[in-house]
């Protein structure tokens, strides 16, 4: 009823507990020698105590175990006493005929609890210390007995009587209704009851996943022969099998198994199951949020939709599940759904289970915390790429959360506003900027965004290390961290006494950011937000018992290995928090990216070598493919493409189906750049046009894609010798890039321009835009692309004729330790080239005194692009060395270059590899 | 219709059918119906009939658009026969179940029928099994509430009934009343098209039995399920169709359908309360006291409705006739959801808000899904400022019926005081989708649009436009419209605006600062544009007002006069 809140984390009895209780009482019976009647050896003894214990605390599942499943437990625990231990169980249980077989049974449970003064113990008398976990767990069933009315102990009898009739007829005793009516929910979730239940779960999901591969195959990639197809879907289903089996625990497959499983057994059976505890179905639920945020899209939608809707029924008034409905649906991207959810958690909780931090109760009473609300339906706009709405709603949520005092939703709030803008283009400060942020920063409009965002920045990172929020204030370093990466401080006052600043961008700053935010590891302990669940260790170990390995147990000596194997086993025993390395491997991934732009690509390769390697445990499929993306995009450059393909299919098979577009995109890239170095300019500009798709048409909104999307754009053009409209386009993509201040992109658009006028034989315009590039590389310190620029520079000069070779030459080996050092396949070989073309052209050189000079940086250069496949570029090199073998009156050799030559441009201009072959080669 | 004659012949048998299998509440309505119809004139005593004469002439005052009471050609009933009970001597068994039966001891009167194959006995003991299940399923909701409000009670009779009854439905050896029996028990499984099917069968079979019926427009949620339903021509498919469009919120549909009714059933009270509740919702409050005042007057004992007699009291803000109603109802029987729920309203009225709470919650006790009181206690919550509460309150009514667009306005309403107008609209979105010939959710969204916080203007123009073009009585759209026009510097628009507010101010004989200021943006806006006639009629008109603006209109007159002189005084200067 409104208002009124019920009492959280009530206990109670249910005929699973009298049943522990039972087994307690075979435990601890009152008064018996210190090896009591059944049991041979302590050992034995020992091992139902510590059965007990975890039964105790296990909370993995919502729902408790039926009786038959704890019989199998018993099973492989009691070893030679398991019948007994069974048999006495059910032969107790259903001896309770009346109410009054209930009263005696916990009066006798009372008698082997301890007194309080459990000093005076004899020593070999086996009493159950009140205070002790079980001791409590017994105070606890007593009690709540205890308060039961009479009602209460009828209806705990009744539900005793279908637990024991339900382990009587293991098998689903119902039928299935009659007659037609076939449409409706109830009825759909008996017929599968009647089916292997786990391999209907196992294939719903696999069905699923594979359904979405199959739409994302034929809707990105038209080219795909139905029979490759086919067996790519077997393959899937055999690699996703095989790991079914071995269920090894940490697999998502089986994790997500588990409860599905117990939840379709009994949907019309509501009597037969009971609810864990208030607070084992909120760590639950806690743990399944963590999974989805963790896979995604990945995530089965409707197996977990049909749990959490039982689960509703079962526990209304437990709104955390709508809150769970949202992810689920927010993750599958269905807007509606997700938005109705929302707003139904926070009209029923009141913001009351929000954030970590909770805030002081007394403004909640009055007010509740609907700013959370707002904080999270804002950042639900930004995910599904709603930017207006999104700084709309946070607005309004710093407004609410300044008028509430809730400080610590308002550090989350600037984070997020923070995040919001540092991801999604605004190109106009006025309009909303405007209005919204008076009150945030009360600097005017007179500031760009991005100076904006800065002071943003800083003010948020601020709040968060003034209200001690470790996790925030680690995030705000990265985002900081980030900003640095890509963006030149300018002092922020118009006016006054002008510090001498350098437009530079300054590693130093990113490299102290990303220390810092990594203190959070050692400071994660003061955070009081520990949120490991206390009996997952039980779950996991019980999970265990039904293992093959279980059988061992007996033996004493094996007993502490097995419990070390149990920690091995379970699904995630570390004591770091998830957050924590979460965080941590964030930083790893960001020290990657940066790396990649200062131009370093082993110290990038490292880092992502590293994230992958020892965070992938911790981090979301979202950022692990990211990783991958790295790696493999790393192979692509620097090992050819036949190495990048294979990866790309192992990583393809890890991430089947996973957010949205990473890996595809990836792989339209990979194909798109073969296609353009094999001369293959028709599937080079279809890959281009799907590439263009994946981006969301809104403005402002996925902006990486969409200069990607038309770089290659113009890129394709130019290979087409379409050089008037190549320029169009990236002279149209630069304007975009300066409106949305991407100053990094910004470098790489004028250096393709210089490589189109270059191209199209007008050096001398060339020359400026590769100037400006290398001014921009300087000042955001892209290392290596401004030894690309040099290069390109220098064949530039070189182009204006034979009487600036020197220039160009002294150019050329001033960037080649970088080039040589950091760069790619094709920026080598390309370097090289131009090198030999400088000695060529360069009057004072003889080839005849130093043949091997030129020579030698040919042939590497027509090796790495024999590797690339880039025909273009190898024909000129083979070209050039005919030339020089000509010269030497090497004949011989002179043949075998000129033949290799009329390969490339016969493979060049005819591009013979159709669809089929590039897909095989893809494939295999 | 049929004539009233064979009406009357068919609701006598079926009453005392109905009555033989204790479908109680659907006797009680088919008797109702039966003395609705005009009264034999030879069993009656003149002045009995004169009353009736004279109450219903009060009620023909009000009614607007006199309806021909002929039948819409071409619709011709057909007749269904009344069927004959199969056994005319009830069996001594059958006797003492029915008396276990009226003394509501169902489990009893079922074991008495335990050996009977009679289809009355069969139906009189599965009724009497399900009812029992009923019962013991409220009282178990009640025992078990958990903590997490889990509340599991099924009708544990229903698994063996529903397989008893589908394997008489199969035999063919059901009667229309199993097959009430057992679409009930399916609706409540959650097979509705099954459901739905059966109870189609039963009432085509046999269509007097009333709770069929409401049964079957409980499961017609969309109009399309309405529509596609076979249902036989019966004059008992009016009521349903009445009910149903007033069900799906198809007022002026089920007004006329009733309207029609009435010709055959002129002093039935039910009809007389079902058009008080479409009058209600179209907001018709005037008539619907009117038919309350005499409904009270004929029947002063009646609870059901009066609920919503008390909220048209509420609004008129009649105290006294609120207090006398609680008051008589309070009498009448204290522990109907209807009667806390009035004297809610009148605690609510008196700003007494947590005694009003109080009552409201008493009703909720009585009926968990009594859908008004959620609604009537959100607002009370408001009222008290604790919004936490309204907006629960406001969630559940939403949750019972996601069609209620007063709950959905309240929480739009709750989230505006609030101070989070953005988070607001999604809720008055909600309401306005459900409503949206309502002029009052289209202006809140549009004041929601224009508080300082968001400020699009633009939209809430939008929305005001709707509002003015569904009669918005309170006329709120037009001023805001035009001023809205002003303040972006859209002279021509807002000037149009203003000038049909003026006019509506006219109409309706209202004075007040708005007509000011429509005055003196029309006389300003007339002199800029050079229209000096139509400047000075507005000017004069605003010398009849005082304060500041009759000056400003005074200089604007003695401008306009001086501009207009000015060219003639060249003529005089300079003289041809």
């Amino acid at each position: 009823m409104a208002g009124s809140l019920k009492p959280v984390g009530a206990f109670a009895i249910t005929p699973h507990k009298v049943s522990v209780c039972i087994l307690l009482q075979i435990y601890a019976p009152p008064a018996q020698a210190s090896v009591p009647f059944p049991f041979s050896s302590v050992s034995q003894h020992n091992r139902l105590g510590l059965f007990l214990l975890a039964l105790t605390k296990s909370c993995d599942d919502i729902l408790e175990p039926q009786l038959d499943e704890l019989i199998n437990q018993l099973k492989e625990i009691g070893g030679l006493l398991n019948h007994w231990l069974s048999e006495h169980l059910t032969r107790k249980l259903s001896a309770l005929s009346s109410p009054d077989d209930l009263f005696n049974l916990f009066s006798s449970l009372r008698s082997i609890l301890g007194g309080p003064e459990t000093s005076i113990l004899e020593d070999d008398q086996i009493i159950l210390d009140p205070n002790s976990h079980l001791g409590m767990f017994l105070r606890r069933c007593l009690l709540a007995f205890n308060l039961l009315s009479f009602e209460g102990v009828c209806h705990l009898l009744t539900n005793i009587g279908t637990y024991c009739k339900e382990a009587v007829s293991s098998c689903p005793p119902y039928d299935l209704p009659d007659e037609d009516d076939s449409n409706n929910d109830l009825e759909e979730l008996l017929e599968y009851e009647d089916m292997d239940l786990e391999s209907f779960v196992f294939r719903k999901v696999a069905e699923e996943a594979e359904a979405r591969k199959r739409a994302r195959e034929s809707a990105t990639f038209h080219t795909h022969t139905p029979r490759s197809l086919l067996g790519l879907v077997e393959d899937i289903q055999v690699s996703a099998d095989s790991k079914y089996k071995n269920c090894d625990g940490i697999g998502q497959g089986s994790e997500f198994l588990g409860p599905s499983h117990d939840t379709f057994r009994g949907d019309d059976h509501n009597s037969g199951l009971f609810l864990r505890t208030n607070w084992q179905v909120q760590g639950y639920l806690r743990e399944q949020a963590d999974l989805i945020e963790k896979h995604g899209s990945s995530f089965p939608l409707n197996a977990f939709e049909s749990i959490l809707k039982q689960l509703q029924k079962l526990a209304p008034e437990l709104h955390r599940v709508h809150y769970l409905r949202y992810l689920n649906n927010l993750y599958h991207d269905d807007y509606p759904a997700a938005l109705e959810n929302l707003h139904c958690y926070f009209d029923y909780s009141a913001g009351a289970e929000g954030i970590d931090a909770p805030s002081s109760s007394s403004s909640f009473i009055s007010y509740g915390n609907y700013e959370i609300a707002l904080l999270c339906l804002g950042m639900m706009h930004c995910y599904l790429g709603h930017p207006k709405q999104s700084l709309e709603v946070l607005t309004e949520a710093v407004r609410a959360s300044q008028q509430h005092n809730n400080d610590t939703c308002l550090a989350y709030t600037l984070t997020s506003i923070c995040n919001l803008l540092s991801e999604i283009g605004i190109s106009n400060a006025t309009g909303i900027i405007a209005s919204s942020y008076s009150p945030v920063t009360s600097i005017g409009t007179s500031l760009s965004i991005q100076q904006q965002l800065l002071v943003l920045l800083r003010r948020s990172l601020k709040r968060a290390e003034s209200l001690k929020l470790t996790r925030l204030v680690a995030s705000n370093r990265l985002a900081m961290a980030k900003f640095d990466l890509t963006h030149v401080k300018r002092p922020l006052l118009s006016f006054g006494p002008k510090a001498s600043t350098k437009l530079r961008t300054c590693p130093i700053d990113v490299c102290k950011e990303l220390r810092l935010s990594s203190y959070l590891l050692s400071e994660f302990g003061s955070d009081g937000a520990s949120l490991t669940i206390d009996g997952a260790f039980s779950t996991a170990w019980l999970k265990n018992l039904q293992k093959p390995m279980a059988s061992s147990v007996l033996s004493q000596e094996n007993r502490s290995e097995n419990g070390s194997d149990a920690f091995q086993f379970g699904s995630q025993p570390s004591s770091i928090p998830g957050y924590v390395l979460q965080l941590a491997g964030a930083s790893y991934l960001l020290r990657a990216t940066a790396w990649e732009l200062f131009g370093s690509a082993p110290v990038a390769r490292l880092n992502a070598l590293v994230y992958a390697t020892c965070f992938a445990d911790g981090s979301s499929s979202a950022d692990l493919a990211l990783a991958y993306v790295k790696l493999i995009q790393h192979l692509a450059v620097y090992k050819g493409y036949k190495e990048a393909f294979s990866a790309m299919k192992l990583a393809e098979e890890k991430f089947l189906s996973v957010s949205k577009s990473r890996m595809q995109l990836l792989k339209l890239q990979l194909l798109h750049e073969r296609a353009l170095h094999r001369g293959h300019l028709k599937l080079a500009q279809q890959v281009c046009d799907e590439i263009g798709v994946l981006a969301s048409s809104v403005t402002g909104v996925d902006l990486e894609l969409k200069t990607e999307a038309s770089l290659r754009h113009a890129r394709t053009l130019l290979a087409a010798k379409q050089f008037s409209q190549a320029a169009a386009v990236a002279h149209s993509l630069f304007c975009m890039c300066y409106k949305f201040n991407l100053q990094v992109e910004n470098a790489t658009v004028l250096l393709f321009l210089a490589e189109i006028h270059k191209k199209s034989g007008n050096a001398v315009l060339g020359l400026p835009y590769v100037l400006a590039s290398l001014s921009f590389c300087q000042s955001f310190n892209l290392d290596l692309l401004e030894a690309s620029a040099t290069l390109t520079l220098a064949e530039l000069w070189l182009s204006l004729g034979s009487n600036h070779a020197k220039r160009a030459k002294a150019l050329i080996h001033r960037a080649l330790p970088m080039i040589l050092g950091h760069g790619g396949l094709e920026l080598r070989a390309r370097a090289f080239i131009a090198e030999a073309k400088c000695y060529l052209s360069d009057p004072n050189f003889s080839v005849l005194e130093d043949s091997e000079v030129v020579l030698d940086s040919l042939r590497q250069a027509s090796e790495e692009l024999e590797v690339l496949e880039y025909h273009e570029l190898a024909a000129e090199a083979f070209y050039l060395m005919a030339l020089i073998f000509d010269r030497l009156g090497q004949l011989e050799e002179r043949e075998s270059a000129a033949s290799s030559f009329k390969d490339h441009v016969i493979a060049l201009e005819n591009p013979k590899d159709d669809e089929g072959l590039l897909l095989d080669s893809y494939s295999t | 219709m049929g004539s009233k004659e064979s009406c009357r012949t068919e609701l006598r048998t079926a009453i005392r059918q109905l009555n033989d299998r204790c479908l109680y509440s659907a006797s009680k309505w088919a008797a109702e119906q039966l003395v609705g119809i005009e009264q034999d004139p030879a069993k009656f005593t003149p002045s009995h009939t004169r009353f009736q004469r004279g109450s219903s002439s009060i009620r023909r005052r009000f009614r607007t658009n006199e309806l021909p009471s002929t039948p819409t050609a071409g619709v011709s009933y057909i007749t269904t026969p009344v069927p004959e009970e199969d056994d005319l001597v009830d069996s001594d068994c059958y006797l003492l179940a029915k008396s276990y039966f009226d003394c509501r001891e169902y489990r009893r009167a079922a074991h008495a029928l335990r050996d009977q194959t009679g289809k009355k006995s069969v139906f009189l003991r599965c009724y009497a099994l399900y009812l029992a299940g009923e019962k013991r399923k409220e009282e178990e909701m009640i025992e078990l509430e958990g903590p997490l409000g889990k509340s599991d009670a099924v009708n544990h009779e229903l698994v063996s009934l529903e397989r008893e009854l589908s394997t008489y439905r199969k035999n063919g050896t059901i009667d229309p009343f199993g097959l009430y029996l057992y679409g009930v028990i399916l609706k409540e499984k959650g097979r509705e098209d099954l459901a739905r099917t059966v109870l189609v069968e039963s009432v085509n079979s046999y269509p007097w039995n009333w709770n069929a019926w409401s049964e079957l427009q409980s499961l017609c949620t969309t109009i399309d399920i309405l529509n596609n339903l076979n249902l036989k021509n019966h004059w008992m498919k009016d009521f349903f169709l009445a009910s149903a469009h007033q069900g799906l919120r198809m007022y002026s549909e089920s007004l006329s359908k009733y309207e029609y009714l009435q010709g055959t059933f002129p002093f039935s009270n039910y009809i007389q309360a079902q058009i008080a509740k479409a009058q209600y919702s179209l907001r018709e409050f005037e008539q619907v006291e009117v038919i309350f005042e005499e409904l009270l007057r004929n029947d002063p004992h009646r609870v059901e409705d009066m609920d919503m007699y008390s909220n048209v009291l509420y609004a008129k803000e009649s105290f006294s006739s609120l207090s006398y109603l609680a008051h008589r109802v309070f009498l009448t029987d204290k522990y109907r959801p209807e009667s806390c729920c009035i004297i809610g309203n009148y605690y609510s009225l008196k700003g007494q808000h947590e005694k009003s709470v109080v009552y409201f919650r008493r009703a909720l006790k009585l009926n968990k899904n009594y859908l008004s009181a959620w609604t009537l206690m959100g607002h009370e919550y408001v009222e008290m400022k604790n919004i936490p509460a309204a907006i629960d309150a406001y969630r559940r009514a939403v949750d019972i019926d996601p069609c209620d667009y007063r709950a959905w306005y309240g929480l739009g309403q709750a989230y505006e005081m609030m101070c989070m107008p953005f988070y607001a609209l999604y809720y008055f979105r909600k309401s306005v989708y459900l409503q949206p010939n309502d002029s009052r959710l289209w202006i809140a969204m549009a004041q929601c649009y224009e508080t300082e916080q968001l400020h699009m203007l633009e939209e809430a123009i939008k929305c005001y436009r709707r509002a003015a073009n569904c009669n918005d009585r309170e006329a709120i759209a037009l001023h805001q419209l035009a001023k809205l026009h002003n303040e972006l510097g859209r002279t021509e628009e807002a000037a149009f605006y203003y000038k049909r507010d003026l006019e509506r101010m006219e109409a309706e004989e209202r004075e007040g600062p708005n007509m000011v200021e429509a005055l003196l943006f029309l006389a300003t806006y007339c002199k800029a544009q050079k229209r000096f006639e139509e400047a000075e009629v507005y000017c004069t008109r605003l010398l009849d007002y005082t304060g500041p603006e009759k000056e400003t209109a005074k200089s604007l007159l003695r401008g306009m006069r001086a501009a207009q002189s000015l060219p003639s005084m060249d003529v005089e200067h300079f003289p041809p």
